[in-house]
């Protein structure tokens, strides 16, 4: 399964969930992400750089997730996407929805 | 079950359940060892559609009794080509993947295949569902 590390930055939640995010993994991580939107921190920051592998599903649950921050009136963000990850935006144009930022202290910067 | 080497198709065979995604995953590794010179992206863009497909069969093929499935997987000078057959129930493909709502948390995998690769077949044949998906070489 799926390891998550839940953090606090600069008043917005950062997680760094790390392996494979697919179809295994990716309702843990729902799970994950309604827990972070759930604490109440408007800003949600997925960091994406220790994910090896991301499928159809794993990208749902991330879309999942932007929907939940934004239902609560916040917003969620990714960082750090590897050259897989950023393919699988590219293939679905969903970069234009999440769009890939290059690091957690960018994706907080301006927000 | 792996197994590779350079002279015939890789392969496995395994319950269509989703663990059984790692063993693909361990298969298409076993792959990129014995073709060093599959550049990176030929590799994430097959791994993508492999996946999706063996993630479909996985989730989509059992009508309540087990099924299985096979991949045979095989690298040429100018292809890489992976072959699945299972004996779950007839797939509905869709004749076109029609644009999804970008809020959607489904439905995107088999666009995204057919966008990741070159050839994506699926016909059934006694009883079998085959897929074939084949990415030219870069």
């Amino acid at each position: 399964m799926i390891d998550v590390e839940v953090a606090e930055q600069d008043g917005a939640s950062v997680l760094r969930p790390s392996g494979r995010l697919t179809l295994i993994s990716a309702p843990k991580f729902r799970d994950v992400l309604r827990e972070a939107v759930d604490t109440g921190r408007r800003r949600t920051v997925v960091d994406l750089r220790d994910i090896t592998f991301m499928d159809s599903a794993g990208l749902g649950a991330l879309v999942a997730g932007l929907k939940m921050a934004r239902q609560a009136g916040g917003d969620l963000r990714i960082a750090a996407a590897t050259a897989q990850v950023t393919t699988v935006l590219k293939l679905t144009n969903l970069d234009r929805v999440l769009r890939p930022y290059a690091s957690v202290g960018d994706a907080l910067h301006d927000w | 079950m792996t197994g590779e080497s350079p002279d015939r198709p890789a392969g496995m065979i395994a319950a269509a359940q989703p663990p059984a995604l790692e063993e693909v995953h361990e298969l298409l590794a076993s792959v990129w060892e014995t073709h060093p010179d599959v550049t990176p992206e030929d590799r994430i863009l097959f791994e993508i559609a492999v996946v999706e497909i063996a993630g479909n069969i996985a989730t989509h093929s059992s009508d309540g009794r087990p099924v299985t499935f096979s991949l045979y997987i095989e690298v040429t000078p100018d292809l890489i080509e992976a072959r699945f057959r299972d004996d779950g129930r007839k797939v509905e493909v869709p004749e076109a993947t029609g644009p999804v709502d970008e809020m959607a948390e489904s439905g995107r995998g088999l666009a995204m295949t057919a966008d990741a690769v070159d050839i994506v077949e699926y016909h059934r044949a006694d009883d079998y569902n085959h897929w074939r998906i084949a990415k030219n070489r870069t």
